[in-house]
């Protein structure tokens, strides 16, 4: 191909031959993203565009342009809406709480399983700790119903061993939500997450553990002092791209393990924007708090850059 | 851990046993649930009503399973979950890989303009709304195109995929192209064939996504027509379903006297976990070179 550039550049040509000439060359490439382009077109950037229903009151079935412009009427409503502030305590405490526990969960157990000396014992933890990943939130749901139900095993086995004399409602009390949620998001994903705090691990030089052990250092002074720095870079990433997700919640889970009784602690931004904007119809609402959510969520990416920029030398843009 | 020896201290064993101890109560929690929900899935459910059933069922039965395998809700959900795999996985995984072999063409004059139309996509998004409504207007609510469609091309995929043919020697290509191999016949006969693994990787990716879907399901298929796997298990969660279920079956045959909702339930769930669980210990060479390819691509 470079060589029939080179042929062309040769010849006499002026620039619009020049670019035409090349587009023939490619027309096989070109007619391939065709399209393509017109696929990304009309599924990634026209919903981009429809998020000006957000500024109106979107009609269904009319042409956009016929409704009304409302400006910011629906972020007001949505910032005076009695269930506001219920919806931003719910959607922090749970990422909050998906922060503190399930990003630092999986960072001791890939340096728990990196300090295992049987090489097949620790592979056939990995591809355990694996499961959970690859089953469906309505598995998970379901399995939460069978454990946790009044007969389940949870509370036969507290009521078998007296610790309480009536079953426990885990599924039907908001106050027990957030950390059912918890448990179980770090129940099905804490190994999947080793999986690249492992490979980092991997990459780690090995010299610089003879190194360490010249110095005397032992085995918690060689995580300590050669393991955990060198994969920082891989923990700085990953928290930055948590922080950037803090008002995603979850929202599947949300629909399936949540019920009617749990709303008051279940109901996060995007569970409310669902309610609201696709079964209660209410369009122009609903975009307009999932454009507020995306937002927020941009900036606190670039701000969280910012600041491990600076404090941490380590950036992911 | 190091190429030095060294006789391990009476602090380190101590920690060894530990950690070992720790990573079998670890895999019990992991696995337990299963366990739990197939003993349950194997037992009279009648029985079962009155719980502390943990390990092993107490009253043998497979009155559910019988139940569940003459139930033609079951077999049309297995169906449209295997058609939506198999189509959803094999057009996303050839087109996505189309779309990398494009974009790694090193003299392609679009391949910058191809790479960020699409890694856009990646940050910026309309939202579930004007997502949902668009898809009103293209008419594929209660379709299956729905299922597949959309997810034709997938700017991460593209991202993985292109990552690992850029390894590839070009040399590989050119020699085609100057035979006058065309490019569609250069991806289907060279590129594909030399990158299986970055394509296991994504159609495990693929497969396992399309399988345990459900919320797209009851957005875009509300009508019931196209429900899956997913969807026929979620209603049975919601009890009153089961329950239905349950009594018709016991006014129609009256053999299926010792199921119950739970044990119904549990046959359910065994029987959309059990194809995954038997399938991607296989896999796991892919999906664990998939993640760290995305993880060295930031």
């Amino acid at each position: 191909m470079k060589s029939e550039l080179a042929q062309v550049s040769v010849q006499p040509t002026s620039r619009l031959q020049l670019v035409k000439r090349q587009i023939y060359k490619e027309r096989q490439l070109w007619l391939i993203c065709i399209p393509m382009i017109i696929w990304v077109f009309i599924f990634s950037y026209l919903p981009m565009y429809g998020i000006i229903i957000a500024f109106m009151n979107y009609i269904p079935g009319k042409p956009i342009f016929s409704s009304d412009w409302v400006g910011l009427l629906h972020f007001k409503t949505f910032f005076h809406s009695p269930d506001f502030w219920n919806i931003i305590r719910n959607t922090l405490a749970i990422s909050g709480l998906g922060i503190v526990f399930g990003f630092t969960a999986p960072i001791v157990l890939a340096l728990l399983l990196n300090e295992l000396r049987m090489k097949r014992f620790k592979r056939v933890i990995q591809t355990i700790s694996y499961l959970p990943h690859f089953i469906s939130w309505v598995v998970v749901a379901s399995i939460l119903f069978a454990l946790l139900g009044n007969e389940g095993f949870i509370n036969d086995m507290l009521l078998r061993l007296g610790i309480i004399h009536q079953p426990i409602a885990f599924l039907g009390e908001g106050k027990y939500f957030w950390g059912l949620l918890t448990t179980t998001n770090i129940w099905k994903d804490v190994g999947w997450a080793t999986i690249i705090y492992l490979s980092a691990i991997a990459g780690v030089d090995t010299e610089q553990y003879d190194a360490g052990k010249v110095d005397g250092l032992g085995r918690f002074g060689m995580v300590w002092h050669i393991t955990l720095p060198s994969i920082r870079p891989t923990i700085v990433l990953l928290f930055i791209l948590g922080i950037g997700g803090i008002l995603n919640a979850g929202f599947e889970q949300q629909l399936l393990i949540g019920n009617s009784q749990t709303r008051e602690y279940h109901e996060v931004i995007d569970t409310y924007a669902y309610k609201y904007g696709i079964q209660l119809g209410n369009y122009s609402y609903g975009a307009a708090i999932g454009l507020l959510k995306s937002i927020i969520g941009l900036a606190l990416v670039l701000g969280a850059n910012r600041i491990s920029k600076k404090t941490l030398d380590t950036s992911i843009l | 851990m190091s190429s030095l020896k060294m006789k391990p201290t009476i602090g380190s064993r101590i920690f060894d046993t530990c950690n070992v101890v720790f990573m079998l109560i670890f895999s019990f929690f992991m696995l337990y649930p299963f366990v739990n929900l197939l003993a349950l899935s194997f037992n009279d459910g009648v029985d079962a009503a009155r719980g502390g059933i943990y390990f092993f069922p107490r009253v043998f039965s497979l009155d559910s399973y019988k139940f569940l395998f003459q139930n033609d809700k079951l077999y049309s959900g297995l169906g449209i979950s295997i058609l939506r795999v198999v189509v959803g996985t094999t057009t996303c995984v050839f087109m996505t890989g189309l779309l990398a072999y494009v974009v790694t063409i090193r003299n392609f004059s679009g391949r910058k303009f191809m790479r960020i139309l699409f890694l856009i996509t990646m940050y910026f998004g309309g939202g579930l709304i004007p997502t949902y409504l668009l898809m009103v207007k293209l008419g594929l609510i209660n379709t299956f195109n729905v299922y597949w469609i959309p997810g034709l091309l997938n700017a991460y995929y593209m991202l993985l995929m292109a990552s690992y043919m850029e390894g590839l020697p070009e040399s590989l290509f050119e020699s085609a192209r100057i035979d006058g191999a065309s490019e569609l016949r250069i991806y289907f006969k060279i590129v594909i064939p030399v990158s299986v693994p970055v394509f296991a990787a994504i159609a495990v990716f693929s497969a396992v996504g399309h399988w345990n879907s459900w919320f797209d399901v009851i957005l875009y298929n509300s009508n019931g027509k196209w429900d899956t796997l997913q969807t026929y298990l979620r209603k049975l969660l919601l009890e009153v379903e089961a329950l239905q279920q349950i009594q018709d079956a016991q006014v129609a045959y009256s053999k299926y006297r010792n199921i119950s909702s739970s044990t119904l339930r549990a046959a359910v769930t065994m029987v959309v976990t059990l194809p995954i669980v038997c399938v991607y210990p296989f896999l796991q060479k892919y999906f664990v070179s998939g993640i760290t390819l995305g993880s060295v691509k930031g």
